[in-house]
Parts: C-alpha cells; structure tokens; sequence
C-alpha cells in the first residue's frame, strides 16, 4: 500500500495517489489534495464541482458522468477542465476523495 | 505470495504445450541474446536494470517452456536454465509481463532476428489470466466491459443523457437540425465507436467527430448499448473475455445492419478488433473495418470535407500511437490527415514506425499498482515533445491522450494534447447545402 505525505499529514493511496479509504475524505483533505496537484486554493467553483462528485458517489458509489457535473455547476465544459488542469478523474475525482475510475483514464 | 492451483497451472503450463502453434514455439527458441533490444525499451532505458530488458523478461516464459516441454529441461533443468512456474516466478513474471511492458512493440524492430517480444509477452500474459493473477485494477476494467457493456461502467440512461446534451449543443453550433449524433439507427453506412472516457469525461472529441461526419454528409449511427472500441481482454489476456467483449461489439454490428465499422480514436481498440477481432470470433467479419484516421483521409481525398489548415496556426507534432502506426500500418495516413488540417508541422525524434510509445500502454494506464513506472519512463516521451518546440501533440489514441495530460502537468510542458478528429474539426469549412 503507497502512502501520500502532505504538510506533515500520512494518507494511504492507491499507486496513482487516490484515497484507499474514502471514507475518511473531508475537506481538509481535499485542500491538502488539490494543494499536491498545484491548486493553491480551491474557489467556489472549485468546491461545487468536488460536491457534486462527493454527492453522486455517495449515493451511487461511483463518479458522475461530465455531463451531470456541468448540469448541476452550471459551469461550462471547458472551465472544468481549466480549474482541474489533470481532468475531471485524475483531477477533481481525487481530490473529492474517490477511488480511480476503471478504463484509460 | 500467492498460492497458485495445481490444475490452473497446469493449464496454464498447457498453453505452452501447444504443438500447433509453430509461432510460439519458434520465437520462445530464436532469441540469440544480442542484447539490442535493450536499448529500444523505455524500461531498459530509464530504469538501466536487466530485469527490464525485453529478452529477460520473454525469457521468463521461454525458462518455463524448457522446464515442461523439452527434454533436458525435464532431466537437467539447471544446465539449461529451465524454470518451474512456482509462486515466486509467477511473481516475476507479473512484474515483468504486466507491469515492465507495454507491448509496444518497439523492441521488435530493433531485434537482430525479429522476434515478436510482445506475442510472448502476451503469452506470458494468458498463462497469468489462466492462473487468476491479473492485477486487479487491470480485471476491474475487463469485468466492467462485461458486466455493463462498457469498460467505464456507464448505465446506458446516462450515455444516451450525454450525447443528447452533446447533439444539442452541435446543432446550435451549426445551427442546422441535420447536425445529428443519431442512436441505434439502423442500416447506416457508419457504425461508430468510442472510448468510454469520451461520453463520461471528455465529450468534446464526440462532437468534434460529428461535426465531421455531419460536414461529410455521413450515414452514420452510434449504438446505446455496445459503442465501445476498447478491448482490455486484449490486455488482461484472458482470451475468453477478450473473445465476449468482441463479439458483442460484432453482434451489435449485425443487430443494427451497420456496413462499415469505424473505429473511434484508440489504439488497441482499433488493433484488437480489426485484427485480433476475427481471430478471437474463428470467423472473417462481414463488414469493412477501418479507423477513424482512414475514414476522415478518405473524406479528404474524396473532397468530402473541405478543410483551411490555417485555422490551426500553432506548431503541432505527432505522438504515434503504437497499436495504430508501428502495429497497424497508419504511418504514412495518420501523417496526411494531419498535414492536411494544420499550417504548421514538426515531426519529434523519433518518429513514425520508430517513435517510442507514450508509456501508458499495454493496459498500464489502468494498472494503478505501476503508476511510478508509467510516468517515470513517460518521461522520455515528455523530452521527446519538449525539444519539438510544439504547441500541440496530436494522437488517435484516448488512452494516449490521458497518459500525454498526465506527462503535460508532471513535466509541465505546457502543451495542449489534442485527438485527430478535434483537430479536423477546428479546420473544417462548413458549406451549407440547404
């Protein structure tokens, strides 16, 4: 099991540095994520979209489709991928604290 | 460690055994050590370890194949350095075969005598699937094929609810109600697929497509149900997988009456279906099978689309899918597609039948337990981009694109990373019939 170290904070992650435990995901960590990633500071913007992808996986356990973070944000196709530089999975589903989606991603 | 079971393994061992397959058996006994192959490996090359180069890493396989299927193997094992398939050397083997190759077949060309790595590799691969040692983020992927019909998982309500979003928004764009992105519509000349990362996460590239399709006057259909080009049995190697998932795609074929299947932007989609596909099936394909990079340079030549390379002004350089261009014979297309469709062109050193794969090849994209290795050696793909000086890396492949996203931020080339038909479509020009 690979370990992810952050501001003196341990989190055990899978190899490509998703959360193994989802369960422990809060937003702290998710700042501490983004942080890594080089998102110095998540924006409004930033959080609506990690919400939502909190919100579909908890209810159906996996990531939400593109097409419902834009619906539910209102934010355009394009912003997402700006504000999250590594992409809607390796980007914003990791730092909402998901397990990496199967599939070339 | 794992313990493996008696009867698997002797299954597995089976697949060595074959007599009829004179293929195999040449290739696991030709390799003269020549060490060249070495060299031409993104592993051998960024790791300098012998275990990654490719002639020990088949030889994992070979030692197995003296140890049960020749006679000194059988009575002087150890003068012959043949090898029984216990725990530990199928640890090795794990290690070397899923998570040290990405079957990119670069080594083939540059070995002495031609020995085909990637087939033993592959080999190598299927007696682990027979045994149950696939890594399982690897299996995860082929099980969600399966189990849903796409190796993503998405229920098809939410895969019809994005390309219904995505046919809206061309049909604005073009501001014409023929700007379709039709489902399971049948007798259609085009029988389209796509990479399930396309509807769940990177929609653009399907309107990207359809926008040329739509300026080509194309019949065209995706299917709701079965619209995935990727094969990952292609990878797992467990051949009765790889075998379901494409006969589902053939059988949606047949069911919607399609003439041509195109294969969406993906690698070894396009090589598992159209070569392997009939392969795996026992059976030729009645239907035409050809890429994306072909169905769009036909519609150039054919002047069915008309494009002005100087909407795309940049510096744009290739990255050469593997299973597409070294393993499928695109070279030269791939290359007139995109000189047709932008202003300004560098090739990267090197190129074409030689370039080096992007690193996340082979299934390695998906196998989480290697990431390290995957952007450690992406990073001589990251030098190879960089000292092109281009502004945008084009390739056919989605999977490519992912791993290219991933070597853009690590190595911070700051490049965008486009797929063909995105880069088609931005030079199109629309004339309007109506």
């Amino acid at each position: 099991m690979a370990t992810f170290e952050v501001e003196g904070k341990v989190f055990e992650v899978d190899g490509d540095g998703f959360l193994t435990d989802p369960n422990i995901w809060n937003d702290d960590v998710a700042k501490l994520f983004a942080k890594s990633d080089g998102i110095e500071e998540l924006t409004d913007k930033h959080w609506a979209i990690v919400r939502i992808i909190r919100s579909n996986f908890e209810e159906k356990g996996n990531a939400p489709m593109i097409r419902t973070i834009c619906q539910e944000t209102g934010l355009k196709l394009r912003e997402i991928y700006e504000l999250f530089p590594l992409g809607p999975a390796r980007g914003a589903c990791k730092v909402a604290g998901l397990p990496k989606p199967d599939g070339c991603v | 460690m794992e313990k493996i079971d008696k009867e698997k393994r002797e299954k597995a061992i089976d697949l060595l055994r074959s007599k009829s397959d004179s293929k195999l058996i040449t290739h696991l006994n030709s390799c003269v050590r020549c060490g060249l192959c070495a060299g031409s490996c993104m592993y051998y090359i960024t790791m300098k370890e012998a275990k990654y180069i490719p002639a020990k890493k088949i030889d994992l396989v070979s030692s197995i194949y003296r140890r049960y299927c020749t006679l000194a193997g059988k009575t002087v094992p150890a003068l012959v350095n043949a090898k029984d398939l216990d725990e530990s050397m199928a640890e090795e083997m794990i290690d070397s075969l899923y998570g040290s190759c990405t079957m990119c077949g670069r080594c083939v060309k540059h070995c002495s005598i031609g020995v085909d790595i990637p087939y033993i590799v592959k080999k190598g691969r299927e007696m682990l699937a027979t045994m149950d040692m696939v890594p399982k983020t690897l299996q995860a992927t082929v099980d969600a094929a399966i189990n849903t019909g796409n190796n993503m998982g998405i229920p098809t309500v939410e895969f019809v609810d994005t390309i219904k979003w995505m046919e809206e928004e061309l049909i604005d764009e073009m501001q014409d109600d023929k700007a379709r992105i039709p489902l399971d519509e049948i007798d259609k000349d085009i029988f389209y697929t796509l990479n399930p990362r396309e509807p769940k996460f990177f929609p653009l590239s399907i309107s990207a497509m359809a926008k040329v399709l739509y300026a080509a006057e194309a019949s065209w259909t995706l299917s709701s149900k079965y619209y995935d080009v990727t094969n990952y049995g292609f990878f797992n190697a467990n051949m009765a997988e790889a075998t379901q998932i494409a006969k589902n795609l053939y059988d949606e074929i047949h069911k919607l009456r399609g003439k041509r299947l195109i294969l969406g932007e993906c690698g070894h989609g396009s090589r598992a279906n159209r070569w392997d596909g009939p392969n795996y099936l026992k059976k030729a394909y009645d239907f035409d099978t050809i890429t994306a990079v072909e169905l769009i340079g036909g519609y150039i030549r054919d002047g069915k689309i008309k494009l002005d390379k100087s909407l795309n002004k940049e510096l744009y350089t290739i990255h050469d899918p593997c299973n597409l261009v070294r393993n499928g014979g695109m070279l030269e297309e791939l290359r007139f597609v995109v000189k047709s469709s932008v202003a300004n062109f560098i090739e990267m050193n090197p190129f074409g039948n030689d370039n080096f794969c992007c690193g996340g090849g082979g299934g390695a994209l998906a196998m989480s337990e290697y990431n390290d290795r995957r952007l450690k050696i992406g990073e001589i793909k990251a030098d190879q981009i960089r000292k092109t000086g281009a502004k945008v890396v084009i390739t056919p492949c989605h999977n490519c694109v992912d791993q290219l996203l991933q070597l853009n931020h690590t190595y911070k080339l700051g490049v965008q990373i486009k797929t063909i038909s995105e880069v088609v479509a931005d030079a199109l020009i629309i004339i309007k019939t109506n």
